[in-house]
């Protein structure tokens, strides 16, 4: 099985979110601050994984829709929509939340439409569409100077009042582990419903579940869009923690780095892809000062490595592994239970 | 008008007629075997049907509805449910996942979970709701699939080679199961089959296919002492 049980998965999901809880007590305002953007980019990791691990859907520019959350919040947070009432309302980060991830939605679903549409494009062709748009709306938001160009928007406000002081990361960090943790527990809920297994489905085999009376392009078009919104809900809270939107945020290179985190962690979990985004940001702030330019060698020989020889994944190779331990020994325990009726049998 | 009706349907491939000029009716609760050769054009006409592909020229209609055209989803929910010639279960979800997803089509994606434990009964996976579809052997995952296409209550069902490569035991079960699948809500139901041991033991009327035109219609007995058709698809040995 390439699966967690529910109660491995939810203990296992447990002790990683107080793990983290401990950053703020064990650790300095710092690495505080680093833990708030590791943990977005591990929600986006998320997102990717539902995309990629579960509905078979390889994109290369998953990084547009984290962008567009972060662009819409820093925009509208800025006050840059209307002016007098109208921008001071937009501003609320309130409000500018929840139209960023709306708008990462919105451009998935019209992205979708487009590639889903008929017969839809899946595989190599998905990658090759998706990486185009990437590179292409990169250079749109870098040649578009409302957007800042090349230099991106500067001080994008904080969430709130509270998440303001630069030198106390504390709140927004909580404020962000609880939405992942939040976003965790529904995405594995809904992966452990009938719409997993509608996912699962739909990439092994579309023509098939087509036959049964679904649509393939619905079911695709809803994970697209349900994927794109987690990312941009991830890239506003970024811009809102760093203060900064970046073109870098929405391109090619982005999209590329969370392939590798999600791949390096173990695509078809959604905590090993978290923890693969953690992992891989984790390593890179202490590695990169070390070995400089060949950090990114580095991170691309282990890459190739993992591939190769741990395909599920470096941290979910593991994982399954204790997974079937823990479910070994929860079944030698109620050994003495009754097992199913077994009667009707030719 | 026949409850499915294929009016002079004709299928090219690149010049090459699969399908020419196929006339086939079955009433409302009929069971019915479609026999030929290789490459006769059988699956071409499962392929029509259930919206696979699209016909070149001709009208297909169900219960008076037109099918062609229509993309296979569609089809579906109109109540064609398909069994294919390879087992096409999903190997990464158990049995009882399997079940569930098909039974739910039936539904409009319902959300009411519908116990589809009856069916692995009835399919003999009882045994196996737990058990990853892709673990299962040959004949399981035939079963397996012949259960998915009776969770989603179609009215209309295809069965495209649904003995191939069961054992002996395997294959009588399976008859079995088609004969009260036919008797129980009306179902109509088509199915491809070559081993004529199976097809003796279904009883029921045969259709035979030959470089994509209907041969003959009848009875197994009738087919079976058919020159035309005994020169055909049994060969001409003497015991045949």
């Amino acid at each position: 099985m390439n699966r967690l049980s529910a109660s491995f998965s939810l203990t296992l999901a447990a002790i990683v979110f107080v793990a983290l809880a401990l950053i703020p007590v064990l650790g300095s305002g710092y690495w505080t601050g680093q833990a708030t953007r590791y943990v977005l980019f591990g929600m986006f990791a998320m997102s990717l994984s539902l995309l990629w691990g579960r509905a078979g859907m390889l994109t290369f520019g998953h990084a547009v829709f984290f962008g567009i959350g972060g662009y819409v919040m820093a925009t509208m947070t800025m006050g840059l929509f209307g002016d007098g009432i109208l921008s001071e309302l937009l501003a609320q980060p309130w409000i500018a939340l929840p139209v960023s991830v709306g708008g990462a939605a919105l451009a998935a679903a019209a992205l979708g439409w487009f590639l889903f549409w008929g017969r839809g494009v899946s595989g190599a062709y998905l990658a090759i569409i998706t990486l185009s748009v990437a590179v292409v709306v990169e250079q749109a938001v870098r040649g578009f100077y409302a957007l800042g160009g090349d230099n991106g928007l500067v001080g994008v406000p904080a969430l709130a009042t509270w998440a303001a002081d630069p030198f106390n990361p504390v709140p927004m960090f909580y404020t962000v582990l609880v939405i992942a943790a939040v976003v965790y527990v529904g995405l594995d809920r809904l992966l452990r419903s009938r719409m997993g297994a509608l996912l699962t489905a739909v990439s092994a085999n579309p023509d098939r579940l087509g036959h049964f009376g679904y649509s393939v392009f619905v079911v695709r078009l809803g994970a697209f869009v349900l994927g794109a919104a987690i990312a941009g809900l991830a890239g506003a809270l970024f811009v809102a923690t760093d203060g900064f939107a970046s073109p870098s945020l929405i391109g090619f290179g982005l999209s590329a780095e969370v392939l590798i985190w999600v791949a390096l962690g173990g695509r078809n979990i959604l905590l090993a892809a978290f923890l693969g985004a953690v992992a891989v940001r984790l390593a890179e702030s202490f590695l990169s000062g070390l070995l400089g330019d060949f950090w990114l060698l580095a991170l691309g020989m282990v890459f190739m490595a993992s591939v190769v020889l741990l395909p599920q994944g470096l941290i979910a190779t593991p994982m399954l592994w204790l997974n079937n331990r823990w479910n070994q020994g929860n079944r030698s325990n109620s050994r003495d239970a009754p097992g199913p009726a077994n009667d009707g049998m030719v | 008008m026949p409850f499915l009706s294929l009016q002079n349907v004709h299928k090219d491939f690149g010049g090459v007629a699969a399908v020419d000029g196929v006339d086939l009716g079955l009433a409302a609760g009929e069971l019915r075997a479609l026999v030929g050769p290789n490459g006769c054009g059988k699956s071409t006409v499962f392929n029509l049907i259930s919206g696979s592909l699209r016909a070149t020229a001709g009208r297909i209609t169900l219960d008076g509805t037109e099918l062609g055209g229509q993309a296979p989803h569609r089809i579906a929910r109109l109540g064609v449910g398909r069994k294919f010639q390879v087992p096409s279960v999903f190997g990464d979800l158990t049995v009882a996942e399997n079940l569930d997803l098909a039974g739910a089509a039936g539904d409009r994606w319902g959300s009411g979970a519908r116990p589809q434990s009856h069916l692995a009964d009835r399919v003999h996976l009882a045994d196996k709701t737990g058990d990853l579809a892709s673990v299962l052997s040959h004949g399981q995952r035939q079963w397996l699939e012949i259960g998915m296409v009776l969770a989603a209550r179609p009215r209309l069902m295809l069965l495209d080679e649904p003995t191939a490569g069961m054992t002996a035991f395997e294959t009588a079960a399976t008859v079995d199961l088609i004969r009260t699948m036919a008797g129980e809500n009306g179902a109509t139901i088509l199915v491809i089959e070559h081993d004529t041991g199976f097809l003796e033991r279904l009883d029921c009327p045969v259709t035979v296919m030959a470089k994509g035109k209907i041969l003959a219609t009848g009875t197994y007995q009738e087919i079976h002492n058919d020159p035309q058709v005994r020169a055909l698809y049994f060969g001409n040995r003497s015991d045949a």
